[in-house]
C-alpha cells in the first residue's frame, strides 16, 4: 500500500535501507536537512578564508612597522576580513544551523518554501566568489572597511567602473537577497507550521531566538539595501548622495548602515543565545530555568535592538541630545540579555553537568560573553566611548562577542548535533583539546585588545606607535594559536564523519523532537506529524513530550 | 470495486490532499505578506532620505529649476490608482469563475500600468535636470526610478498571469498567483501614493 | 532562604565587593596620563564601570566554576536533576537590579558628558556648564583651525598667523578648535585628554577641552582615511602660558617651509623605485607650508 502522506519524489534511494548518497550535497537539494548541511560547510570554508585574512593581520601587527604587506593590501585584509566573516560565515552558518533544526524541532517536514531555501543557499558561493573575485578588480579590493564609509569608500583611485567597492556592494547586495528569502521561509515556517499540539510556548528556544533573528534581518535589511543602492549610485554615476564636495551628506549614510548592522549583531547573537538555551538543559539534566521569560526576552531585545544604532556614531557628526538618547537605549538592552544570563546559570546550579566537548564549548562561550557585555556597557556610556571609540577597545569587545560568544557557540552547536546531522559519533578527546586551544588562543588573542583600546591604539592601522608592542605580541601569538585549534576540529569532523561510531537516535538523552527520530533522519523527517503534548526542556520529570513518539519513524527505511 | 462506488481510502486521501494543499496557498500568501512588508522598509528608507535632505540641504533645487509640473503625474497617479480598482474587478470575476470577465479587467490594468510607465517615462525625458543635478535630482530620480521599477515588475506579473489563466485547470489549486500579483499591485499603488504627495504635493 | 545560604551569599558578595573596588582603583593605570580636565571625569567614570563589571564578572563567573567543579554527574548517574522550572521571585529581582543599575549608569554618564562640554557637530552653544575650565578660558580668541587632509595635520593660529604641524596648546586654559576635513571623514584623537570628534568633510565643527599637564601628548587620526591612516599621527604640545606666548611668536618669525609628511615621503620613494607593491592608491597631499614643525623641516 503507498503512503499518501509521505512524499518520495526525490530520495536518490535506489534500495530500501539504503543511506542517501554523499553526492546530494552538491545539487540543488530541496531537502532542509541537506541544504542546512551545505550552508554550514561552505560557511566553514570562508570561515577559514576569512581566518587567512586575519592571520595576515597579526602577521602585520606582531610588529610596529607596516613591514610585511603595503599598506594598501593590508587595507584590504581587514575590509575583507570583516566583511567575509559577517556574510560567508557566521550569517550562513546560522542559516545553515536554523535550516537544518528548525523543521525537526517544530515537527514538520520540511520548509515552508523548500526551494526559495534551495535558492537562497546557492547565492552564498555565488557573492562568495563576487567577493573574492573583486582582487582581481582594477585596484583591488575594496579597502574601505567592512562599513564602507563614503568619502573613503567612494574614492575609486583607479577609475575604473567595475571596480573593488562595486564587486564589494554587488556582493553585499546579493547576500541581503539571500537573507530576506531566508527570513520570509524561516517565519513563515515557525509561524504556520508547528505540529498539531505545538503551541508557541511550547516552542523550543532556538526556535524562538531563530524567529527573532529573522525577523530583525525582515525590518533591518532593506534599510541597509536603500543606504548601498544610494552609495552604488555615488559611486557609479555620480550622484550626491553621500559626497559632501556635491552636497551630499556622510553621514545620512552612516545612520542607514547602522540602522540595519546594529540590529545585525542582535540576528548573529539571538541563535546563540538559543543555542546556549538548548545545550545548557542537556548537559545539566535540569530544565531552562523560565523559559517563558527567556523566550519573551528575545522579543524584547528586537524591539529595543531597532533603537540602539546611533552608539556607533557618539563621535561622529551627532547631536549632544541624541548621544544621550542612545545610550540611554543602548543601556537598556542589557536588561533583557542579563536575564538570560542569569537564566543559564540558575539552569546548571544544581544540576548534573557533564562537561562533553559541546558543554565545555557553551560554557566558555558563556564566561566570554559576560566579559563582552560588560565591556558593551562601558562602550555604551558615550563618554567612555569618545574616549574608546575607533581604538582597539571596541575590537576586543566585539571580537569577545563574536569570537568568543559567537564562534564558541556554533562549535557547541556542532558538536551537540553532529551526530544528528551526520548519524556519527565525533571523539570527544579531540574535541576537548580543541576547546582547550581555542579558549587559550582567543583569549590571548582578544584580551591584550582592551588596554591597547585603553592607551589609545587605533583600530585598522598597519602601523602603530612602538608603545603598543607588547601587548600586539600577544594577541598575535594568541592568533595563530587560534589558527592551529581548527586542525583538531576539522580532523575530528572528517574522520568521524567518514568513520566514526554509529550514532543512536538519541546520544545525550536529550528531549527534543529532533531526538525522537534517526540519526540522521530519513528524508521525509517523520513517518507521521508528532502531536506535542507537554512543554518543552522536561528534565526532572517523566512526561513524554509527544503523544505518538513510536510512530514517528518512518518505517520502511533502516540507517 | 464497481465503478460507481467510491473509494473511501481515495476520498479521504483526496480530502487529506485538498487540506495540505490549503495550507500551502496559505502558507505562500503569508510569506508574500512578510515579503511586501519587508520591502516596504527600502521605500521608508529612501523616503526618510529624500525628508531628511529636503529638510537640511542649503541648495535644495538645481539651477534653473523651480519645480515640478503637476499636472500630467497628477493624471499618472489617477490612471494608477483607478488601476487598483480595475484589477480588483478582475479577481472578482475570477473568483466567480469568470475567466473572460477576468481577462479583460486584467488586460485593462496591464494596459494602465503601461500607461503609467510611458507617462513616467515622459515625464523624465522632458524634465531639465538628471539624476546627479545635486540631491533634489539624485532622490528624485532614484524614488521614481526604483517604484518604476516595481511597476513595471507588476505589469510581467501580470502578464505571465494572463498567460497562465489560458492553461487549463490552472486554477485547481487556488488562485495564488492573481492574488499575490494583485496584491503586489495595491502596494505599488500604496507606494505611489506616498511618493506623489512627498515629491509633487510637498514641494 | 535558608540563614546558612543568606550568611554565604552576604560573605561572598562583601569578598567579591572588595576585589571589584581594589580592581576599580587599578583601572587608572590603564589609562594614558591624566593630561586634560576631561581625563580626570572620564577616568572616575571608568573606574566606577570596571568597578562594577568587575563585580557582575566575578559573581556569575564563580557561581559557573561552583557548579561547574562541585555539580557533576556521577560517572554512572543517568538519572536527571530537579524540575525546577523556575521562580518569580529571583525573575523579578534579577531584572529590577539590572534596570536599577542601568538607569544609575545612564544617570552619572550623563552627568560626566554634561561636565566635558567637549561641544561637537551642530552646537555652538554651551549646554552645561564648562566645568571642565579650571580657570580662565581665552573665549573671545578665534578657534584653532584644525585642517585635516589625506594624510596630515595641519594647525593654523589665525590670530597670529601662523601654520604648523604640531598642535602647541596652553596649559589650564580651554582650548578651542574648529575641525575641518578636506577631503574625507578623519577622527581627532588625544589619547592622553580623552577627547575625540570625526572631522567631517563639508562641516565646520567646533570643538574644546582643558589641558591641564604639561608635556607632549600623541594625536592620532581615529577615522579610518584611506592607504596611510594609521601614519596620519602628530604631537600636541602643552606648555605653560608663557612658553606659549613665546613659542606663538618665534614661530611667527619663522619663514614657512615644507613639513615632513610620513605617508608623502613614502609614497613619493615608492614611486621613485618605479614598482609600488600595492594597489593603486589616492596619492598623498603635498605637505603643508608652515612655520613650525615637530619633525624635520625641509627647504621648500
Amino acid at each position: 500500500m503507498t503512503n499518501v502522506l509521505v512524499d518520495e519524489t526525490s530520495n536518490n534511494l535506489n534500495q530500501p535501507g539504503e543511506p542517501e548518497s554523499w553526492r546530494r550535497f552538491f545539487t540543488f537539494s530541496t531537502d532542509h536537512k541537506v541544504i542546512g548541511i551545505q550552508y554550514i560547510v561552505t560557511a566553514f570554508f570562508f570561515f577559514l578564508v576569512g581566518g587567512i585574512f586575519a592571520m595576515v593581520i597579526r602577521g602585520e601587527l606582531i610588529t610596529p612597522e607596516a613591514d610585511l604587506v603595503d599598506r594598501t593590501v593590508y587595507n584590504a585584509m581587514f575590509t575583507l576580513h570583516g566583511t567575509v566573516m559577517l556574510f560567508l560565515w557566521t550569517f550562513p552558518v546560522l542559516s545553515g544551523l536554523a535550516n537544518y533544526l528548525v523543521p525537526l524541532m517544530i515537527g514538520a517536514r520540511d520548509m515552508a518554501f523548500p526551494r526559495l531555501n534551495a535558492v537562497a543557499f546557492w547565492m552564498v558561493p555565488v557573492f562568495g566568489i563576487v567577493l573574492m573575485g573583486s582582487f582581481l578588480a582594477p585596484g583591488g579590493p575594496s579597502q574601505a572597511g567592512w562599513w564602507a564609509y563614503p568619502p573613503v569608500s567612494l574614492q575609486n583611485p583607479s577609475g575604473a567602473l567595475i571596480n573593488g567597492q562595486f564587486l564589494w556592494l554587488l556582493a553585499v547586495a546579493l547576500s541581503g537577497v539571500s537573507s530576506i528569502m531566508g527570513a520570509v521561509n524561516i517565519v513563515t515556517t515557525i509561524v504556520r507550521m508547528r505540529a498539531p499540539g505545538m503551541t508557541f510556548f511550547r516552542m523550543p528556544i532556538f526556535v524562538w531566538a531563530v524567529m527573532s533573528a529573522q525577523i530583525i534581518q525582515l525590518f533591518g535589511l532593506p534599510a541597509l539595501t536603500a543606504g548601498a543602492v544610494m552609495l552604488l549610485f555615488d559611486l557609479t554615476l555620480g550622484t550626491a548622495f553621500f559626497d559632501p564636495i556635491k552636497g551630499g551628506d556622510p553621514i545620512l549614510f552612516q545612520h542607514f548602515f547602522w540602522f540595519y548592522s546594529h540590529p545585525a549583531v542582535y540576528v548573529i547573537i539571538l541563535p546563540i543565545f538559543g543555542i546556549f538555551s538548548e545545550l545548557f538543559p542537556v548537559y545539566a539534566r535540569k530544565p531552562l530555568f523560565g523559559y517563558k521569560v527567556v523566550a519573551i526576552s528575545s522579543l524584547v531585545i528586537v524591539a529595543l535592538s531597532a533603537v540602539v544604532w546611533v552608539h556607533h556614531m557618539f563621535a561622529s557628526g551627532t547631536p549632544g541630545w541624541m548621544r544621550m538618547l542612545f545610550m540611554f537605549s543602548t543601556m537598556l538592552i542589557s536588561v533583557p540579555t542579563g536575564i538570560k544570563v542569569f537564566a543559564w546559570v540558575a539552569t546548571i546550579w544544581g544540576g548534573k553537568i557533564r562537561l562533553t566537548s559541546a558543554m565545555l564549548f557553551a560554557l566558555g562561550g558563556l564566561v566570554m560573553f559576560v566579559f563582552a557585555g560588560i565591556t558593551g556597557i562601558m562602550l555604551a556610556s558615550a563618554p567612555m566611548d569618545i574616549h574608546v571609540n575607533n581604538t582597539y577597545f571596541v575590537v576586543g569587545h566585539f571580537h569577545y562577542v563574536i569570537f568568543g560568544a559567537t564562534v564558541m557557540g556554533v562549535y557547541a552547536a556542532l558538536y551537540h548535533w553532529f551526530p544528528k546531522m551526520t548519524g556519527r559519533m565525533y571523539n570527544e578527546g579531540l574535541g576537548q583539546l580543541h576547546f582547550v586551544l581555542t579558549f587559550i588562543g582567543a583569549n590571548l588573542n582578544f584580551f591584550p585588545m582592551h588596554p591597547l583600546g585603553l592607551e589609545g591604539m587605533p583600530r585598522r592601522v598597519a602601523s602603530y606607535d612602538p608603545e603598543f608592542a607588547f601587548w600586539n605580541v600577544i594577541a598575535s601569538i594568541g592568533a595563530f594559536l587560534l589558527g592551529m585549534s581548527t586542525l583538531p576540529f576539522i580532523l575530528n569532523m572528517v574522520g568521524s564523519w567518514v568513520q566514526g561510531e554509529k550514532a543512536p537516535d538519541n546520544p545525550w538523552r536529550a528531549i527534543g523532537i529532533e531526538w525522537l527520530v534517526s540519526s540522521p533522519p530519513t528524508h521525509e523527517n517523520f513517518e507521521v506529524l508528532p502531536i506535542v503534548v507537554s512543554d518543552p526542556y522536561g528534565y526532572g520529570k517523566s512526561d513524554p513530550l509527544v503523544s505518538n513518539a513510536d510512530a514517528l519513524e518512518v518505517a520502511h527505511e533502516q540507517h | 470495486m464497481s465503478s460507481t462506488e467510491v473509494d473511501p481510502v481515495v476520498s479521504q486521501q483526496t480530502a487529506v490532499e485538498v487540506a495540505h494543499e490549503h495550507e500551502e496557498t496559505d502558507n505562500r500568501m503569508f510569506g508574500f505578506i512578510i515579503f511586501l512588508l519587508s520591502e516596504s522598509v527600502i521605500f521608508l528608507s529612501f523616503f526618510v532620505g529624500y525628508i531628511v535632505y529636503k529638510t537640511t540641504t542649503l541648495d535644495w533645487l538645481p539651477a534653473g529649476v523651480t519645480g515640478l509640473e503637476l499636472r500630467e503625474p497628477a493624471i499618472n497617479t489617477v490612471v494608477l490608482v483607478s488601476s487598483s480598482f480595475v484589477i480588483y474587478f478582475a479577481e472578482r470575476y475570477l473568483h466567480r469563475e469568470n475567466l473572460w470577465g477576468f481577462r479583460a479587467f486584467w488586460l485593462l490594468t496591464m494596459a494602465m500600468g503601461s500607461y503609467f510607465l510611458y507617462g513616467q517615462a515622459v515625464e523624465w525625458s522632458s524634465l531639465e535636470f538628471g539624476i546627479t543635478d545635486g540631491l533634489f535630482g539624485g532622490t528624485f530620480y532614484l524614488l521614481t526610478g526604483f517604484h518604476g521599477l516595481h511597476v513595471l515588475t507588476g505589469v510581467i506579473l501580470q502578464l505571465i498571469m494572463l498567460g497562465r489563466s489560458f492553461i487549463p485547470g490552472n486554477y485547481d489549486n487556488g488562485e495564488f498567483g492573481v492574488a499575490a500579483t494583485s496584491l503586489f499591485w495595491h502596494f505599488v499603488d500604496v507606494i505611489w501614493i506616498v511618493l506623489f504627495l512627498l515629491i509633487y504635493i510637498w514641494q | 532562604m535558608k540563614l546558612r545560604t543568606g550568611l554565604i551569599l552576604t560573605a561572598a558578595a562583601i569578598v567579591l565587593a572588595v576585589i571589584s573596588l581594589w580592581v576599580g582603583q587599578q583601572a587608572y593605570t590603564w589609562m594614558p596620563p591624566q593630561a586634560s580636565a576631561e581625563s580626570i571625569l572620564v577616568d572616575n567614570l571608568f573606574s566606577f564601570l570596571v568597578t562594577i563589571g568587575t563585580f557582575i564578572f566575578l559573581g556569575v563567573f564563580v557561581a559557573i566554576a561552583y557548579a561547574v567543579l562541585f555539580q557533576r554527574a556521577g560517572k554512572y548517574d543517568f538519572s536527571d536533576g530537579p524540575h525546577i522550572e523556575g521562580n518569580v521571585t529571583l525573575e523579578v529581582v534579577w531584572t529590577a537590579i539590572p534596570f536599577a543599575l542601568v538607569i544609575w549608569i545612564a544617570a552619572y554618564s550623563f552627568q560626566i558628558y554634561d561636565q566635558m562640554s567637549i561641544l561637537g557637530p551642530m552646537e555652538h552653544v554651551h549646554m552645561g556648564m564648562a566645568e571642565a575650565a579650571p580657570m580662565g578660558s581665552n573665549e573671545g580668541d578665534k578657534p584653532i583651525e584644525v585642517l585635516a587632509r589625506q594624510w596630515t595635520w595641519e594647525f593654523r593660529y589665525p590670530e597670529q598667523n601662523i601654520n604648523s604641524t604640531e598642535l602647541h596648546l596652553p596649559s589650564n586654559q580651554r582650548a578651542t578648535l574648529l575641525l575641518k576635513s578636506e577631503d574625507v571623514i578623519h577622527g581627532f584623537f588625544v589619547p592622553a585628554f580623552r577627547v575625540k570628534q570625526d572631522v567631517i568633510p563639508g562641516e565646520d565643527i567646533i570643538f574644546e577641552f582643558t589641558p591641564v599637564r604639561e608635556g607632549k601628548y600623541r594625536l592620532r587620526d581615529s577615522q579610518y582615511s584611506g592607504t596611510y591612516f594609521a601614519a596620519m599621527q602628530t604631537d600636541v604640545v602643552v606648555e605653560s602660558p608663557e612658553a606659549h606666548r613665546q613659542w606663538l611668536a618665534e614661530a611667527a618669525a619663522q619663514p614657512p617651509m615644507v613639513a615632513y609628511n610620513e605617508a608623502y615621503a613614502d609614497y613619493t620613494k615608492a614611486s621613485e623605485k618605479g614598482s609600488r607593491a600595492g594597489w593603486k592608491t589616492v596619492p598623498p597631499a603635498p605637505p603643508p607650508l608652515v612655520n613650525y614643525s615637530g619633525s624635520p623641516l625641509t627647504q621648500e
